[in-house]
C-alpha cells in the first residue's frame, strides 16, 4: 500500500514538473507561432512584382488606423514597393518578438522601437544605422525637427529615423480652474504653483493634480530641471556605471508628490493610460501630465474645456524643456539590399511635409518635418484644438543639453519599474530621498549585469 | 545472469514506458535541466548565457526583499484563494445535486466560468474595478461608503485579485466535484434515510466522505495551478501596487521577458519548483491520511 503511495507521489511529481514546464514552454511556443505565423503570411505572395516591405509597428487604436492609410497611401503612389504594416503588440512585446528573429531574414525590413529602447537596438547588432543611408542617398535631415533628431542622434549619427515623436503636457479642466477662483488662462508653471492650485481644486470627489504611474512622467520632471538620469553625461559620453537620478533634482520632484499627497489633493489613477483620461474626463482630477499623443481624445471626450501647459518645474530650477518621448524606426540589417532600398524610400515619404501634417493631426504625435506645421490641414486642426500648439511651443523652447536629450542606457525598461515602485512606496508614506535611492539601487544593479554581460 | 531473467518484468515495464520516457525527456527533462543551468549565468541582451556567476543568483534572490515578498505575496494568494474557492463550490456542487425541475440550468450557469479564459474575464473584473466608473465603486458610493482603489491599494489588490481568481476557479471546482457527487451510490443514501439519518447526518456521515478522493484531487490542482497564477495578474495589476501582487510566476515573467534576465529568472523557477513540490508532499503526507478510497 504505501509502495502504491509513493508511486502516486511520483507520479504526481511528473504531472508538476510537466505543468511547470508546459508553462514556460507554452509562452514561448506561442510567441514563436505568432511570428511565424505572421510571416508565413507576409510571404506569401500577393503582388508578384512588388518588393515586400514588412513593417512591425506598435501602435493600436486609432493610430493603428493612421499607420494603416499611411501605408495605403504610399502604396497607391509607386508601384516598385510593397509596405505591410504590422501589428505586433506593445512596445515591449514587438521588442521581444524581435528579438527571436532579430538579424536573420524572418526580421522584418523596418521595426519600430521606442525611445528607451535605442541603446539596446544600437548595440543589438540587428540594425544598419540610417546614417548609412542618409550619407549615400544625399539626404538633407536639416529640414527635420532638430529637437527630436537630437534625441536619437549618438555620436553624430543619426541610428534611427524618428518617426513618432510625443512630449509630455500638462492638461487640466478650464471649467475647473474657473470655479475655483483660478484664473483658466494662466495655469501653473512650477511646483510650488502647483501645490496651490491642487489645494483650491480639490473639491469632494475631484482631486488637484495626478501623474500616471510611469518611469516617463518622473524622466521628464527630472530633466526639465536639468537633472541627469545617469552618469557619463546620460550615457551620451561614455559607459554608464550608475544612476543619478536620486539626486537633488529627483528628489524634489518626489517630495512635490509627497506634499501633495500628504496634503490630499492628489489623485492616484494607477499606470493604465485610459484610467487617469477617464478620471479626468469624468471630473475626479482637475490636472494631470499626459502624452501630447493623447491630447485629441481627451480634448474630444471630455465635457469641459481643456487646457494644455507645459509640465511644471520646480522654482530652484530653470525650465529646460523636456524629452522626446514615443518611438522611431529602425533598419534592419539581415534582409536584402532591395528591401533595404524600399525600406529607406518608405522612411523618407514618411519625413515629408503632406504625410506628417496627416500624422500629426490624426494621433497628436510630432511632425518631424516641421514643414507640415505650415500646412492647410495643421494650421485647421490648430484652430480646432489650440492645445497642440503648446505641445509644438514646449519643444521648440526645449534648451538642448544631455540632459533634455535624454538618458542612454540599456536597461530603461527595467529601470521604469523601480521608479513606479519607489513613487508607489512614496505614495504610502514612503521617504522621499529612501524610496529614490533603494530604485537607484535596483538600476544600479541592472546596469552593473548589463556591463558584465555585454561585448561577451 | 539471475539478475537478467530477474529483472524481466523491469524490462518489459520499461518497453511499455519508453514512449512517455522520450516524451517526457523532450517536454520535461530537458527544459529543466536547461532552466538549472541558466540559473547559475547570468545572460546578455539577447538572452544568451554569457557571465557564469556560480549560485549567485540564488543566494541574490534568497537576500533580496523584492524576491521574499513575492514569496509571501504567493502563499498569501494560495490561502485566500485555495479554501474559499474549493469551499464554495462544494456547497455550489451540493445544491445542484439535488434532482429538481431544471436543475441542468444552475448546473450549466455554476460552472460556466470554466468556459472563460483567464484573459477574458479577468478584463470583465478590469472594468469592475475600476477606480472611478466601476461597478463596485459604484455601488459603494450607492450606499454611501467611500469607494475603495480595488487595484491600485496595496492594502487591497491582493484581495481584489484573489476575489477574482476564486471566481475563475469555482467552475471548474464546482464541476469536478458535482462528478464526485454523481458517483456516490444512491442506495447509501436510502439506506440511510431508513435507519432514520437527517440531511445533515447523511452529508457529514455518507457525502463527505466518499467525496474526499475527489476533495484531495481538487485540492492537490487548486494548489499547484494557484502557486502558478499569472494571466490574471498581468492583466489586473502587473504586480503592482510595491510588488503586493508580485506573484512568483510574475516575478519570473517580468525578469525574462521585460528584464531579459533569464539567470535569475530560472533561479527563480527552480525555487518556485522546490516549493510546490514541497507543498504537494506534505499534502500527501498529511491530507491523504483523512481520503476514504473506497
Amino acid at each position: 500500500m504505501s509502495n502504491l503511495k509513493k508511486l502516486f507521489a511520483f507520479g504526481l511529481m511528473f504531472v508538476l514538473m510537466l505543468i511547470i514546464s508546459a508553462c514556460n514552454g507554452e509562452e514561448a511556443a506561442d510567441e514563436s507561432d505568432q511570428t511565424k505565423g505572421e510571416t508565413e503570411e507576409n510571404t506569401a505572395p500577393a503582388n508578384g512584382e512588388k518588393v515586400k516591405i514588412e513593417f512591425w509597428h506598435a501602435m493600436s487604436g486609432p493610430n493603428q488606423q493612421a499607420i494603416d492609410d499611411i501605408v495605403a497611401d504610399y502604396n497607391a503612389s509607386q508601384d516598385k514597393y510593397e509596405v505591410e504594416s504590422l501589428f505586433q503588440g506593445s512596445y515591449e512585446e514587438s521588442l521581444t518578438k524581435l528579438r527571436s528573429v532579430g538579424g536573420t531574414a524572418d526580421a522584418p525590413a523596418i521595426m519600430q522601437v521606442f525611445e528607451v529602447g535605442t541603446k539596446y537596438m544600437i548595440e543589438s547588432g540587428y540594425i544598419e544605422p540610417v546614417q548609412t543611408f542618409i550619407d549615400k542617398d544625399g539626404y538633407d535631415i536639416s529640414q527635420l525637427e532638430e529637437n527630436i533628431l537630437n534625441y536619437y542622434s549618438v555620436d553624430d549619427q543619426l541610428y534611427s529615423m524618428p518617426f513618432n515623436s510625443s512630449t509630455p503636457v500638462m492638461l487640466y479642466n478650464k471649467d475647473a480652474f474657473a470655479a475655483a477662483g483660478l484664473d483658466p488662462e494662466n495655469p501653473p508653471e512650477t511646483f510650488e504653483e502647483v501645490k496651490a492650485a491642487a489645494e483650491k481644486l480639490t473639491n469632494g470627489d475631484m482631486k488637484g493634480f495626478s501623474i500616471l504611474l510611469y518611469g516617463w512622467f518622473f524622466e521628464e520632471m527630472l530633466a526639465t530641471q536639468g537633472g541627469l538620469y545617469v552618469d557619463a553625461d546620460n550615457g551620451r559620453t561614455g559607459e554608464v556605471t550608475e544612476a543619478l537620478f536620486n539626486g537633488e533634482e529627483g528628489r524634489r520632484v518626489f517630495e512635490f508628490l509627497k506634499e501633495m499627497n500628504d496634503a490630499g489633493t492628489l489623485g492616484n489613477f494607477g499606470s493604465v493610460w485610459d484610467d487617469i483620461r477617464t478620471a479626468f474626463v469624468s471630473g475626479q482630477v482637475a490636472m494631470y501630465l499626459d502624452s501630447s499623443a493623447g491630447i485629441s481624445g481627451v480634448v474630444e471626450s471630455a465635457p469641459f474645456e481643456v487646457g494644455a501647459a507645459y509640465i511644471p518645474h520646480s522654482e530652484e530650477a530653470d525650465r529646460n524643456g523636456v524629452i522626446i518621448g514615443g518611438a522611431s524606426l529602425w533598419m534592419m540589417n539581415g534582409i536584402s539590399e532591395e528591401e533595404q532600398a524600399g525600406a529607406w524610400d518608405f522612411m523618407k515619404y514618411l519625413q515629408t511635409a503632406p504625410v506628417q501634417a496627416k500624422w500629426h493631426v490624426t494621433t497628436g504625435y510630432f511632425a518631424i518635418n516641421p514643414a507640415a506645421y505650415d500646412e492647410a490641414i495643421v494650421k485647421e486642426r490648430w484652430i480646432q484644438y489650440p492645445q497642440f500648439q503648446v505641445t509644438v511651443d514646449q519643444l521648440q523652447d526645449t534648451k538642448p543639453s544631455t540632459a533634455t536629450q535624454g538618458a542612454l542606457i540599456s536597461v530603461f525598461p527595467e529601470s521604469r519599474e523601480h521608479i513606479v515602485t519607489a513613487i508607489e512606496e512614496l505614495y504610502q508614506g514612503g521617504d522621499p530621498q529612501a524610496v529614490l535611492d533603494k530604485a537607484a539601487e535596483s538600476t544600479n544593479r541592472a546596469i552593473e549585469i548589463a556591463n558584465k554581460t555585454s561585448g561577451n | 545472469m539471475k539478475l537478467w531473467k530477474r529483472s524481466v518484468n523491469v524490462r518489459v515495464g520499461l518497453l511499455y514506458l519508453l514512449p512517455s520516457i522520450i516524451l517526457f525527456s523532450m517536454f520535461v527533462f530537458y527544459p529543466m535541466a536547461k532552466t538549472i543551468y541558466l540559473s547559475f549565468f547570468l545572460t546578455n541582451q539577447n538572452g544568451l548565457p554569457v557571465y557564469f556567476n556560480g549560485i549567485e543568483n540564488y543566494t541574490y534572490i534568497f537576500s533580496s526583499d523584492e524576491f521574499r515578498n513575492s514569496m509571501k505575496a504567493t502563499l498569501l494568494f494560495v490561502i485566500y484563494t485555495v479554501p474559499v474557492s474549493v469551499l464554495i463550490a462544494l456547497i455550489m456542487a451540493i445544491l445542484a445535486n439535488e434532482k429538481l425541475k431544471g436543475i441542468g440550468f444552475y448546473r450549466t450557469i455554476f460552472s460556466s466560468t470554466m468556459g472563460i479564459s483567464v484573459a477574458a474575464s479577468a478584463v470583465v473584473w478590469l472594468f469592475l474595478f475600476h477606480p472611478s466608473v466601476g461597478a463596485f465603486n459604484n455601488i459603494l458610493k450607492a450606499i454611501n461608503l467611500p469607494a475603495v482603489q480595488w487595484l491600485l491599494d496595496p492594502e487591497w489588490a491582493l484581495l481584489s485579485v484573489s476575489l477574482t481568481t476564486i471566481w475563475m476557479n469555482i467552475g471548474f471546482n464546482f464541476l469536478v466535484i458535482l462528478g464526485g457527487l454523481q458517483n456516490i451510490d444512491e442506495s447509501l443514501y436510502e439506506s440511510a434515510t431508513i435507519d432514520g439519518a437527517g440531511y445533515f447526518t447523511k452529508l457529514r456521515r455518507i457525502t463527505i466522505p466518499l467525496l474526499s478522493p475527489t476533495l484531495f484531487f481538487i485540492i492537490t490542482i487548486s494548489l499547484i495551478n494557484t502557486f502558478q497564477s499569472f494571466g490574471q495578474i498581468d492583466i489586473l495589476t502587473k504586480g503592482g501596487p510595491i510588488q503586493s501582487t508580485n506573484l512568483v510566476v510574475y516575478s519570473i515573467y517580468k525578469e525574462a521577458f521585460v528584464n531579459y534576465q533569464f539567470g535569475t529568472a530560472s533561479a527563480q523557477a527552480i525555487v518556485l519548483f522546490a516549493v510546490v513540490l514541497i507543498v504537494t508532499i506534505l499534502q500527501f503526507k498529511f491530507g491523504e491520511r483523512k481520503v476514504h478510497y473506497q
